[in-house]
């Protein structure tokens, strides 16, 4: 992790560097009256592991998808290693692995059927397929099931054969929606220890998460809103920059504290963490909100400020 | 490896893939195979223009020496049996209630006019319902009556004029002959174009052309990757809807067994490739198993000229049945089962089905996009 190359810091449109691994530019995509894409731009350098945070409906599949040639776009323009990914042809897919959201790999083939299949569609010879396979299957701990059919994997094996799938070819550029979604934490830890793998070992990495708490593992980060990207860069310079100061709401009816919050224009985000309500509030506001909630029998605590304070008090400024 | 070698180990996943996917999917095998055999069966025996034994009512006004031997000669074949012998009213009554398909009047007077020297004229009243039938009863009586009147003229006397009809091909006028080789285009056409219609749309409807997508895999590779084994499967379908028409019904391969196939082949590319064009605009199975079942089903049966002749159409329709491939392999597969036609006669038939095949196939490929969205 610490030999990460820096993020370019903060702003929604960076420099492009030269040799990007990924570059977004001003990308734009309507579906009807909804702009999915509303001029998304960043690029990711070589060797990283870029996260793109966002909830759902921000964009990121598209935007994924866009990165790997598979929609058309309506502006802008999607680079993957300096080509044009839905022009560039066969070059540029191999050198692209993808793992899509949705179930994307054949039910009624098994682990093992699975692998081959995609194994030949990269042409790999079959010495290195049965190398590389099982070297994933260790990883993955697959390899028990090697004749269970897909549709009867569990919902966290099913994600890491879609990730051995696309990690077979040994891609330059991985790109990653959501591929934490729906599995249990156990398979989540052991799907970043692997990603860092990866990475160590030269891979970029692009991935989509709607937990701001996976940001804080990626060596740049990008806040997807509305097709656009509200703030990129290091997690950590990010999270310097945040001038908010965090607290938890303490004792109180919470719906009384909720709407006293609401009135109130210094405080920047609210969320519910467990039985507590986590606030930010403008610098040097916390005495004005204490005496807001004072009446309601509820105080505050300072807490240290995280990523879902930054995002959240950044998409609520967004919104105003 | 090279680019010619990558693309046949891409053809060759696509379609090993898929034949992994047949196998494991009863209901394609069932489609394919037992389908067209079963409705090959059902179609043969249970369709039949051959009629024979049709109930016939007999109104003998005269009950004369003449008029029994008129019924006699009327009903001494096989094609008409006395249904009954009664008065109009009760003739009538079972027409309506489709005991009797005709009644046959024999006027009071029938054997003194011919021994007078007169015409002697008897009446047919027809069910005329169903033409077809109604054309047939028309055709069997008129020819019955004449062979019985040129009796009465002079039993020892040749006639001035005869004619000889030989029925060429199908001599019998079986319908079995006449139904196989039609029925076998039709069965052909709808399976080949649901199995493809399916396949293509179910890569959509897994999620599975996101990754095919974002894989090497070229248009092309996929689109053959899906044909070769259906239309393995097309060619094995072909072999036994023939086996069983030449075991069960009885129906000649007069022609080359090696043009048939391959007119087969060529039929079946098109239909395959219309099935690939449909599930390419489609991507979802409901829609493209409509449209499949639609576009095949209709034209081969009706416009094909299966079962109506294509000189009977309507110009608009005959027309239309000249894009239809069905209409060439129909024509294709009697001229080489029954007339024993050979390639100097059939080579039209095989440009147009190599035209609409190639058509089809670079259609389905160009709109076949390689986007999600």
């Amino acid at each position: 992790m610490s030999t990460a190359p820096a993020a370019t810091p903060g702003g929604t449109t960076m420099g492009i560097e030269a040799g990007a691994a990924l570059e977004a530019q001003a990308l734009v995509r309507c579906f009807g009256a909804t702009r999915a894409l509303d001029g998304l731009s960043f690029t990711v350098g070589r060797g990283q592991l870029f996260g793109l945070v966002g909830a759902d409906g921000a964009g990121k599949t598209t935007a994924i998808r866009a990165l790997a040639g598979l929609i058309t776009l309506d502006a802008g323009r999607a680079l993957v290693l300096g080509r044009d990914p839905a022009k560039g042809g066969v070059a540029v897919r191999e050198s692209l692995g993808l793992m899509p959201q949705q179930a994307s790999l054949y039910p009624d083939l098994s682990v093992a059927e699975n692998l081959r299949f995609f194994a030949r569609l990269y042409c790999l010879p079959r010495a290195l397929f049965r190398e590389r396979s099982a070297r994933l299957l260790d990883i993955t701990r697959l390899g028990p099931f090697l004749d269970r059919r897909a549709d009867a994997l569990s919902g966290g094996m099913y994600k890491k054969l879609a990730l051995a799938c696309a990690l077979l070819h040994r891609p330059e550029v991985l790109l990653l929606d959501e591929p934490t979604n729906g599995v249990d934490p156990v398979s989540r830890r052991e799907l970043w220890a692997l990603l860092h793998e990866l990475v160590h070992d030269g891979m970029t990495v692009l991935l989509s998460t709607p937990y701001m708490d996976e940001a804080e593992r990626c060596h740049c980060v990008g806040l997807i809103h509305h097709g656009r990207l509200l703030l990129a860069g290091e997690p950590r310079a990010l999270l310097a920059t945040f001038e908010d100061e965090t607290y938890e709401v303490e004792g109180g009816e919470r719906e009384q504290v909720d709407q006293g919050l609401a009135s109130l224009a210094e405080v920047h985000a609210a969320s519910p963490a467990g039985a507590t309500l986590r606030i930010a509030v403008a610098r040097g506001s916390a005495g004005t909100v204490a005496g807001a909630l004072a009446p309601l029998a509820a105080s505050l605590r300072p807490v240290a400020p995280n990523f879902e304070d930054l995002f959240l008090a950044r998409v609520r400024q967004e919104a105003a | 490896m090279t680019r010619p070698m990558r693309f046949l180990v891409r053809v060759g996943a696509m379609a090993s893939k898929e034949v992994m996917h047949i196998r494991r999917d009863p209901r394609t095998l069932y489609m394919a195979l037992a389908m067209p055999v079963v409705m090959l069966l059902i179609f043969g025996f249970g369709v039949s223009f051959d009629m024979d034994r049709i109930p016939l009512v007999v109104l003998d006004g005269d009950r004369s020496v003449a008029s029994r031997a008129l019924v006699r000669a009327v009903s001494a074949g096989h094609e008409f049996v006395i249904a009954a012998d009664s008065d109009e009213a009760t003739a009538l009554r079972m027409i309506r209630r489709g005991q009797a398909l005709a009644a046959l009047a024999i006027p009071a007077d029938y054997q003194r006019d011919l021994a007078a020297g007169r015409d002697g004229e008897v009446q047919l009243i027809v069910d005329g319902a169903d033409g077809v039938v109604a054309n047939q009863i028309l055709a069997k009586i008129d020819g019955l009556v004449r062979a019985e009147s040129l009796r009465r003229i002079d039993l020892a006397a040749e006639p001035p004029l005869q004619v000889k009809v030989f029925t060429l091909f199908n001599p019998e006028a079986r319908s079995a002959l006449f139904m196989v080789p039609g029925l076998a285009v039709y069965l052909l056409a709808i399976a080949a174009v649901l199995l493809t219609a399916l396949t293509v749309s179910g890569e959509w409807e897994r999620g599975s052309m996101e990754q095919l997508f974002a894989s090497p895999v070229g248009r092309l590779e996929i689109v053959l990757g899906k044909l070769l084994p259906y239309l393995g499967l097309g060619m094995l379908q072909l072999l036994l809807v023939v086996a069983v028409g030449a075991v069960i019904f009885d129906v000649p391969i007069r022609g080359s067994v090696a043009l048939l196939f391959f007119v087969g082949f060529l039929f079946l590319a098109g239909m395959l490739g219309q099935g690939l064009f449909i599930s390419v605009v489609a991507r979802s199975q409901l829609v493209a198993t409509q449209a499949g079942a639609l576009s095949s089903l209709l034209p081969s049966l009706l416009l094909s000229g299966m079962l109506v002749p294509i000189e009977n159409m309507p110009r608009i329709l005959q027309a239309l049945s000249s894009v239809i491939p069905a209409r060439y392999f129909v024509h294709a597969m009697r001229g080489i089962m029954l007339k024993g036609s050979g390639l100097s006669i059939l080579w039209t038939d095989l440009v147009a089905l190599t035209i609409f095949a190639l058509a089809i196939l670079a259609l389905a490929t160009t709109r076949f996009r390689r986007k999600l969205a």
